[in-house]
């Protein structure tokens, strides 16, 4: 009986049984998914094609303008400077708060509490009235006369107050992520390094750093990214990055949200671009990737071979 | 330096916490002897071993390495801790085999070999890639120099964490368990060259379950039990007629 039902199988298709593609199943809710998702991105597409309200020509007109190209500009030295530094002073951090010397992990304990703990935004606009709290700052040795004074508000412009502001609240997240990056290299490695009579310097630039890698990388990829979306919050400043060079113009020519629309174009054109570099990254850091030992078996106490003789 | 590969315990002590794990333990290893310490798991043996490299550190007793306190400095009324240089200095000389071998992933084989001479002896670059293309040799891993650990075998890793061991040419070498966490058929690459190294007169301290190693290799074999040497010989004759009866119950079960 069975075997007539695989002959005439054969027949039908004229195909060998053996040979047939095997499908996916596709469900019925995948075929309306999509449908329905084809529909919803017509009528978006259209309406946002249509509307004349978004005013696309002015779009076009000041995608490449020169003060939202100088505003970009601003915005990548911004992002990249903060990020730097912030990386620095974050890996400072995050090896002050590994420390046994209780004092200085406590110290970076709280400085990452407090940056942590207060928003970036009420961070810059602190930075910029410093002078309020004080009107000079003065570089010299306590107690004596030598030294000079500077006037705060000379010193804090808008732009160094983004510059700090945005530096120190991205090295307390980077040494949370370093940090955490080395608590995942195994305690052996430290051991092994120590046997060695390696320095702790020696071990934390050439065991525990090399091996924290792979999990700081893409971590730092995505602060990157976040810290170039987060420069926006500098424009309260005035400092005319991407998006207050943006409104700066609507100021002038009411024209909002062509050119918010400008300003996000960019965000999101930075971002697809800077996400390229970071799944570099992550490919070249993945050889260290620490291959643990079996657990060990059950060794069978025999004399072994190559031993007995 | 003064070659001298001796180490001498007298009543040491350990604890973590509540749990004492040597309890006043004496031990004296003479330059060149190849020592063994066996005994069920929690006896302290791994403990001891550590303690000898530094990885530990002893609540009491006296422990000298090489001829001098390790770790510590003795004045009339204590001992002190010793500044990180001389710790590391100390520790130089002894050098360590893990059980899960511990290779620094992110170098290769000879570059693992390379570390200690290079980062910690500032030797020359040139002349330490070439004593470690002898030391990988001696170890049968010539050809595999530009291998990460993660394309090694367990066995091979194992070996090649030997032979980083002996670029520092330490006076004692402590093998913490090294075949334990090896594929069965791999534990005899291992064993082979700890036997040749044995032939050389470095002092070796073997923590192993591998009965057929103490009796064919090592000159004096140690029982632990509970923080305690229960028993300590020849190691032929601790294996073949044990004198305590916990070490006869221990035999018993794992030969």
């Amino acid at each position: 009986m069975k075997q007539v039902t695989i002959e005439r199988s054969k027949v039908m298709s004229g195909l060998d049984s053996a040979l047939k593609p095997r499908l996916k199943r596709r469900s019925t809710f995948e075929y309306v998914s999509w449908v329905v998702c084809i529909l919803v991105g017509i009528g978006i597409l259209s309406s946002v094609a249509t509307n004349p309200n978004f005013k696309w020509d002015v779009v076009a007109k000041y995608f490449t303008h020169e003060s939202i190209l100088r505003g970009l500009m601003l915005t990548i030295f911004l992002t990249v400077a903060s990020m730097a530094l912030g990386t620095l002073l974050g890996l400072g951090l995050a090896i002050m708060r590994a420390s046994t010397i209780k004092p200085i992990a406590a110290l970076a304990g709280v400085y990452i509490t407090i940056f942590r703990g207060t928003p970036v935004l009420v961070q810059l606009i602190f930075w910029f009235n410093l002078s309020a709290l004080y009107p000079n700052l003065s570089i010299g040795i306590p107690f004596t006369d030598i030294g000079t004074a500077i006037d705060t508000n000379a010193l804090m412009g808008p732009i160094t107050a983004a510059l700090v502001g945005l530096t120190l609240n991205e090295a307390a997240y980077m040494a949370e992520i370093i940090r955490g990056g080395f608590s995942s290299v195994g305690k052996g490695q430290i051991e092994a390094a120590d046997s060695l009579g390696m320095s702790g310097a020696m071990k934390m630039r050439k065991v525990i750093i090399p091996q924290a890698m792979p999990s700081i990388i893409p971590a730092t990829g995505n602060q990157v990214i976040g810290m170039f979306k987060g420069t926006s919050l500098v424009s309260v400043l005035g400092v005319a990055e991407l998006l207050q060079s943006a409104q700066l113009i609507y100021a002038r020519t009411y024209e909002t949200i062509p050119l918010l629309i400008v300003a996000s174009l960019w965000y999101l054109v930075m971002t697809m671009l800077l996400s390229y570099p970071q799944s570099k990254l992550e490919q070249k850091y993945s050889h260290t990737s620490v291959r643990v030992p079996r657990r060990a078996r059950k060794v069978t106490l025999t004399a072994p071979e190559g031993i007995a003789r | 330096m003064n070659a001298d590969g001796t180490i001498h315990a007298h009543k040491i002590r350990k604890s973590f916490g509540p749990k004492t794990v040597l309890k006043d333990v004496d031990l004296t290893i003479a330059s060149g002897e190849i020592c063994c310490i066996i005994g069920p798991s929690g006896s302290g043996k791994s403990t001891l071993l550590r303690c000898i490299n530094g990885l530990e550190t002893v609540d009491s007793g006296i422990l000298k390495v090489n001829g001098d306190d390790f770790g510590y400095y003795e004045t009339d009324t204590a001992y002190h801790a010793l500044p990180p240089k001389q710790l590391a200095l100390q520790r130089t000389r002894v050098g360590m085999v893990f059980q899960s071998f511990n290779l620094f992933p992110n170098m290769t084989a000879r570059e693992n070999v390379m570390a200690g001479p290079v980062l910690v002896k500032r030797a020359d670059k040139k002349q330490s890639a070439k004593q470690a293309q002898e030391l990988l040799t001696s170890v049968g891993l010539g050809a595999f120099g530009d291998r990460y650990p993660a394309e090694l075998s367990g066995g091979q890793q194992q070996r090649v964490a030997i032979a980083r061991s002996l670029a520092m040419n330490p006076e004692i070498i402590l093998f913490d368990e090294p075949t334990s966490a090896l594929d069965p058929e791999k534990v005899g690459e291992v064993l082979n060259v700890m036997q040749d190294l044995a032939r050389k007169g470095m002092t070796m301290v073997v923590v192993t379950h591998e009965m057929g190693f103490a009796r064919e290799v090592a000159d004096s074999l140690i029982f632990m039990d509970e923080g305690n040497v229960v028993e300590r010989g020849d190691a032929r004759e601790v294996l073949t007629n044990p004198k305590e009866p916990r070490t006869q119950a221990f035999l018993k079960q794992v030969l």
